[in-house]
């Protein structure tokens, strides 16, 4: 401590310290919470066709095509322990060559600060609904569900099913065309 | 660089040794309250860039502070023994400073 570097390494070395315990201190304070909210899933059409997936080497698969309808609020899963969500809609289902399927259909970033409400009616989803083969076709059972990332400042990185899923009935009939 | 480095180690930057541990106890104390009073006002307004922040200011005060070697951390200084005449040449001279240096810590 006799020489200004020697006090101002001390220095910082503390500063440091103290930096790391009120982060833990910040994560301490979050740890309880449950992040449950509740999400309305809807989906005003659903088709299905046949098509060749350019991504993969041309084969012929089943491609989905559901609009949608969100309706969740999620501004109060954010805190100071909170940096941003990440939300996405997955369909589940099973088909006769796979036993569980999950397809990301739709997501979003919300970072602190900006609006949680989420209101979208007759969206067209972000992703394709490329399925592994032709399991779509009259598919009784898919299920769509709300997820979140809850990205923190410190602490966990959390995935949590947000409550209220949608089950959809795919059609029997491929589609034609453009439709 | 050289240059730079030749200046800046003339400027005198030692403290004695209760000065040291004063500055030391003082920007432990200001950090803690600092990290403290952050901890509150971010839980309050619930913006933890608040206490970041707050801590930062922390630490600009207790370099000010603790950092230049101010004149009040400079009081105590240690108590050399007189220097005694050279009994034969000049390694003798920095024998005895190196006694006086002993003698005082034992004194305390």
């Amino acid at each position: 401590m006799n020489t200004f570097l020697s006090r101002l390494n001390s220095l910082f070395a503390m500063t440091m310290t103290v930096l790391a315990g009120l982060t833990f201190c910040c994560f301490l304070s979050t740890v309880h919470h449950t992040h449950h909210s509740i999400a309305k899933l809807d989906t005003p059409s659903v088709l299905v066709r046949q098509a060749p997936d350019y991504m993969i080497g041309h084969e012929i698969n089943d491609l989905g095509h559901m609009t949608l309808n969100i309706d969740a609020d999620l501004n109060h899963l954010f805190n100071w322990n909170v940096k941003q969500l990440f939300v996405y809609i997955t369909a589940h289902y099973k088909t006769e060559k796979n036993a569980f399927n999950q397809v990301v259909l739709w997501d979003k970033i919300i970072r602190r600060g900006e609006s949680a409400r989420l209101q979208y009616s007759r969206v067209n989803p972000k992703y394709y609904f490329w399925d592994d083969g032709f399991g779509l076709r009259g598919n009784p059972n898919v299920t769509l569900a709300l997820q979140y990332n809850v990205i923190p400042n410190s602490g966990r990185l959390l995935n949590i099913y947000a409550e209220g899923r949608h089950v959809v009935s795919m059609p029997e009939n491929y589609i034609k065309g453009r439709a | 660089m050289k240059f730079l480095t030749d200046l800046t180690s003339r400027i005198p930057t030692h403290m004695d040794f209760e000065g040291q541990r004063r500055a030391e106890r003082t920007f432990q104390f200001v950090l803690a309250i600092f990290g403290l009073a952050g901890l509150a006002w971010g839980y309050i307004c619930q913006q933890f860039s608040q206490t970041v922040l707050i801590l930062a200011a922390g630490f600009a005060l207790s370099a000010l502070l603790t950092l230049p070697p101010w004149p009040m951390y400079r009081r105590s200084q240690l108590r050399w023994q007189p220097v005694r005449p050279a009994a034969a040449t000049g390694e003798a001279e920095t024998g005895s400073k190196q006694q006086g240096r002993k003698q005082n810590k034992k004194d305390k």
